[in-house]
């Protein structure tokens, strides 16, 4: 949004599209581009849990079903090399590298806002420690842990092992990479390499520089494996997480950062127990909160049944302080109100219920249409009049105006429409 | 000069709604979405209680 | 029949998303050997411009009768395949979709052979199928412009104004003599603090004045036959009965507040409920020292499972109001969880534990004691009883379901949940439909609502129903269930009984009580067909007869 102009019934709004860098009546989603490209950037949709390429379709079923460039990361746009493997392989003819972000202008008689909501960044909590210790995740991340179409494929693997997974795989190909060179020069030499290194490490070893090389080599090449091995010893003691903690309002019903309830939280933590316990049925879930607010129709009694089927406690208090043991495993410290004391519980995987706060642009994009906001940075409404903002003929509807669940929002966005064909199509179709 | 057009801002759920029920009354809706695909936070839940059905 | 079946089959590669994982080539070649299959064709996106151009041009080269394309899901492509049938002279009726993405290559990504074969099967079945299908025309119908909004709360006032506004006829049917439902009873709104009696009147006002609007008080709706587009509707006041006709519904009848008979020593004087301090507040007649308000009275217990939603914030608004009126009273809250969600409600949360309102939390298996002068509470963090000075109880009591619900869901053949409220159509993506096509819901008829969230439900119901009212001809698909024997039907009415969508009806014909099927309310779920002892009905598209081809072909070996 670049530009509003005008009133009720006629505003005037200039939009800028941003380049695609492929020619969405061309791009047929088949992936080829994707398959081939050879740049991986973070996968934001994944929560940054994986990585996508450079060329990307934002999620599998995202419409409109075409691909995209990220310009910043691919070889070609952003950093000025040769690639062009996309536009190779792209057999409809669809990239664009010359694509330019252009300019729409739209005349319409109402608006209706759906900006909806971003998570709290939980790291700002420093006794949450959720950048320090790899086991402590978000809502968000775990939901994506617990998709099928996720890093994880379903599976409840701790960020913990899915970061060694990674440092394996690169210690594999660097240990292939030394045994390679070091194998050469074994045989170039016709000599064993633990040869050298004795010789090496006894001083004997001479002046040349080629024999110095390999011996530096070879050993560096058993640290190593050393280092694989011992790795690879603690991957196959792994086990996926059983013991799951849930800590609510996370920057939520917290006078340092939000004030206000996120509405939706309480309900997505027992979800996301149940489904945890429906994958794996050892799994146990407690969940820290001061009020567990299940409000909704069945909520009430999900919640019991969650306590009674899918191994879910219940635990009234707020989380003190998150620290890791050796094994990378969170410990959760709280007040008991059971016992009247401080007590600590060591778990695999701890979840926080980050709070819903509005999304980034909400502040420029009220400035440009004039909107007012309320004391907690969401587009300002009247408890009467609930999808009015504060101009005429703009609407709001969804987690833009405050947190709610998403049946709410659904009803909200109806709401909304009616409010917006009011102004369009009054009195339309008005024969009785 | 009036217009008969709707702008909906933002193509996450409480946004497809909107444009579908304008559309469906038969308004012309413009869509405008900062990512490239739609679908919002919805679209990266797994699944939805209390049904536990798939949330795509 | 005298025509040849002449059958096009178009295989679609998907780029790679199938022709990488099952063999496509083998899969055309393999079509061409099925019984009535004239033409087959192979193309990297069957969906695309060029794709579409080669199916039309078979069509028209080849003479093709019936096209089959072995592709992805009919949810997403059916109707563009359904559309380049018609654009090529063809009923789009005479087409078939076989799923070997969804089916084959997604889900035997490892298995090659096997999900080539499977799809073998599937576009055998397909093409057996094909052969024995038959033009049909979609189902056209007038709508009625009118809409029936049931109860003249705030809901049901909001939902008839906004369709008013629209310029639709609109027959507002209340119950009472009185519009504004639970906000006659009510002193304050929170958080607007508005007069809630002040608010419902100037509603009513612009109801009234509406030239739209029909209002009906001290109305009862008695009968509703009918489907979206053409309900029937009588209702009846005093001894006058009067008939009309709309062509959506609106269900806003609210919810009623629970009596507390038997819980905490209710009785109506020293023990009351929410509802009868505000009546106190109305009539100027407050006054205690010390007041304790417990919340779920009849609410998350065994017998009474759900949580009523909104009496948290009824209780925090009321202790507020007890603190201005009079500072000095004591006001305690014994509460379970304070349900305070939101923005709006958890502000009003922090104002009422600033202004000195003390919460105290108990537990369900030990709850408080309502006694002379005192109420007795097991405090979780103390881990000792408190007696705590009580001169008024107020007890928050949950809202249940209207009286009239279980009679308004047998004339709208619509669903109510296990507490007796009306069930919405689904529980994310349509809280404001019902499954019955041309009923729609908001409020507390629903589940217990802030007077917010009521008002955005109603307005949101007005827009769903508006849909309808706004195409003004309803067209349905023709796959619907049809009577295709009448002597075979016995008027038995079995299928009337188990229809879901109320599109079966028994009418006295010539030949005896025969079933009849209103095809717009019809879904083409096929219960009536399967349950039909006598074959008399069955449905478009999919008879016995095509689906019996169908298992035949399946269990046939490949050749």
């Amino acid at each position: 949004m670049e530009q509003v102009a005008g009133d009720v019934g006629s505003f005037q709004v200039k939009v800028r599209k941003k380049a695609r860098y492929v020619n969405e009546n061309l791009c047929t989603g088949c992936g080829a581009c994707a398959e081939k490209c050879p740049t991986m950037v973070v996968d934001v949709f994944n929560a940054g849990l994986g990585n996508r390429k450079a060329i990307y379709k934002y999620f599998p079923q995202g419409i409109p079903s075409v691909f995209t460039i990220d310009a910043t990361a691919c070889r070609q746009l952003g950093q000025g090399k040769k690639c062009g493997v996309c536009a190779k392989v792209c057999q409809a003819g669809a990239i664009d590298y010359e694509q330019k972000d252009t300019t729409v202008e739209l005349d319409v008689g109402a608006v209706v806002l759906a900006t909806g909501y971003e998570v709290f960044d939980p790291s700002v909590i420093p006794e949450y420690g959720y950048d320090r210790i790899a086991n402590v995740v978000t809502a968000l991340e775990f939901e994506r842990l617990l998709s099928a179409s996720g890093p994880t494929a379903g599976h409840l693997d701790r960020p913990s092992e899915l970061a060694l997974e990674r440092e394996i795989e690169e210690a594999q190909k660097e240990l292939k990479k030394l045994q390679r060179q070091v194998s050469q020069l074994e045989e170039k030499h016709g000599k064993p390499s633990s040869e050298i290194v004795r010789q090496f490490q006894s001083g004997g070893l001479g002046e040349s520089e080629d024999l110095r090389k390999w011996a530096l080599l070879a050993q560096d090449l058993s640290a190593l494996d050393g280092r694989f091995q011992s790795m690879t010893h603690r991957k196959a003691s792994a086990s996926a997480a059983r013991k799951l903690a849930f800590i609510q309002c996370v920057g939520s019903r917290d006078f340092r950062f939000n004030r206000f309830c996120s509405s939706y939280c309480c309900m997505h933590s027992v979800k996301e127990a149940m489904i945890a316990h429906e994958h794996d049925n050892g799994v146990s879930s407690s969940i820290f909160c001061m009020d567990l607010r299940a409000v909704g129709r069945g909520f009430e009694e999900y919640k019991l049944r969650g306590g009674k089927q899918a191994n879910i406690r219940y635990v009234r208090g707020r989380v003190a302080e998150i620290t890791e043991d050796e094994a990378q495993n969170p410990v959760i410290w709280y007040e008991s109100t059971v016992s009247r004391q401080v007590v600590h519980e060591t778990f695999d995987l701890v979840v926080l219920a980050t709070a819903c706060v509005p999304s980034a642009g909400t502040s420029d994009l009220a400035r440009l249409l004039r909107l007012e906001l309320d004391e907690n940075g969401f587009f300002k409404t009247d408890p009467l009049a609930p999808l009015n903002t504060s101009r005429p003929g703009v609407f709001v509807c969804g987690c833009a105006q405050g947190p709610m669940d998403i049946p709410e929002s659904v009803a909200q966005a109806s709401s909304a429409a009616a409010r917006a064909a009011e102004i369009v199509a009054p009195a339309r179709q008005a024969v009785g | 000069m009036v217009s008969n057009d709707v702008l909906v801002i933002g193509g996450g759920i409480a946004g497809i709604q909107a444009a579908l029920d304008l559309a469906e009354m038969g308004i012309q809706v413009h869509m405008v979405e900062r990512l490239p695909s739609i679908g919002g936070k919805m679209a990266q839940l797994d699944k939805t209680f209390p049904t536990n059905d798939c949330a795509i | 029949m005298a025509e040849k079946i002449r059958i096009g089959v178009f295989v679609c590669d998907c780029g790679s998303n199938i022709a990488g994982y099952v063999d496509v080539k083998e899969l055309a070649e393999y079509s061409r050997t099925l019984p009535n299959v004239v033409y087959v064709k192979e193309n990297l996106y069957t969906c695309s411009e060029s794709g579409i151009n080669e199916i039309k041009a078979a069509i028209r080269q080849q003479n093709l009768n019936r096209v089959v394309v072995a592709s992805c899901t009919p949810r997403t492509h059916e109707p563009l395949f359904r559309g380049t049938c018609e654009e090529a002279g063809l009923n789009p009726y005479l087409f078939e979709m076989v799923n070997i993405r969804d089916q084959c290559s997604w889900v035997h990504m490892q298995e090659r052979e096997e999900g080539t074969n499977k799809a073998k099967d599937l576009i055998r079945m397909g093409v057996a199928k094909a052969a024995l299908l038959e033009p049909q025309e979609s189902i056209k119908s007038e709508m009625d412009p009118n809409a029936l909004v049931m109860g003249g709360g705030i809901s049901g006032m909001t939902a008839a104004l906004a369709l008013a506004n629209r310029g639709y006829q609109v027959f507002l049917v209340e119950k009472q003599a009185q519009l504004g439902g639970l906000l006659l009873k009510l002193d304050k709104l929170a958080p607007s603090g508005a007069d809630a009696a002040a608010f419902a009147a100037s509603q009513a006002e612009l109801v009234q004045k509406h030239p739209k609007i029909r209002l009906m008080t001290s109305t009862e709706v008695r009968e509703i036959s009918g489907y979206i587009g053409h309900f029937k509707v009588t209702a009846a006041s005093g001894g006058n009965r009067d008939q009309f006709g709309v062509g959506v519904i609106i269900v806003a009848t609210g919810a009623q507040v629970l009596k507390p008979h038997g819980l905490f020593g209710y009785n109506g004087k020293r023990v009351i409920t929410q509802l009868e301090l505000e009546d106190l507040f109305r009539k100027d007649a407050f006054s205690a020292g010390n007041v304790v308000m417990i919340q779920c009275a009849g609410a998350r217990i065994e017998e009474r499972k759900y949580c009523s939603r909104i009496c948290c914030m009824v209780a925090l608004k009321n202790a507020i109001q007890i603190k201005e009126r009079s500072p000095g009273t004591g006001v305690r809250i014994l509460y379970r969880d304070i349900q305070a969600y939101g923005t709006e409600n958890e502000e009003i949360y922090r104002r009422a534990r600033e202004m000195g309102v003390i919460f105290i939390n108990y537990d369900v298996s030990n709850p408080p004691k309502v006694e002379e002068e005192k109420v007795t509470v097991a405090h979780q963090l103390l881990g000792r009883e408190l007696d705590l000075p009580a001169d008024l109880v107020v007890l928050s009591t949950p809202l249940v379901a209207g009286e009239d619900n279980e009679a308004i869901s047998k004339l709208l053949r619509v669903s109510l949940d296990e507490n007796k409220f009306f069930l919405e159509g689904h529980v994310k993506l349509k809280p404001l439909d019902f499954a019955t096509d041309g009923v729609y819901l908001c409020g507390n008829a629903h589940y217990p609502a802030t007077v917010r969230e009521a008002i955005s439900q109603a307005l949101g119901a007005a827009s769903r129903a508006s849909i309808p009212l706004a195409k003004g001809v309803m067209t349905v698909e023709p796959i619907v269930s049809t009577l295709v024997d009448e002597d075979a039907c016995r008027g038995c009415g079995l299928c009337v009984a188990l229809c879901p969508y109320g599109a079966l009806e028994i009418v006295r014909t010539e030949k005896g009580r025969k079933v009849r099927v209103i095809p717009v309310a019809c879904k083409g779920c096929g219960v009536c067909a399967a349950t039909c002892y006598q074959h008399a009905l069955s449905i478009n598209s999919y008879t016995d007869e095509q689906i019996g081809e169908q298992i035949s072909a399946c269990l046939e070996a490949q050749g």
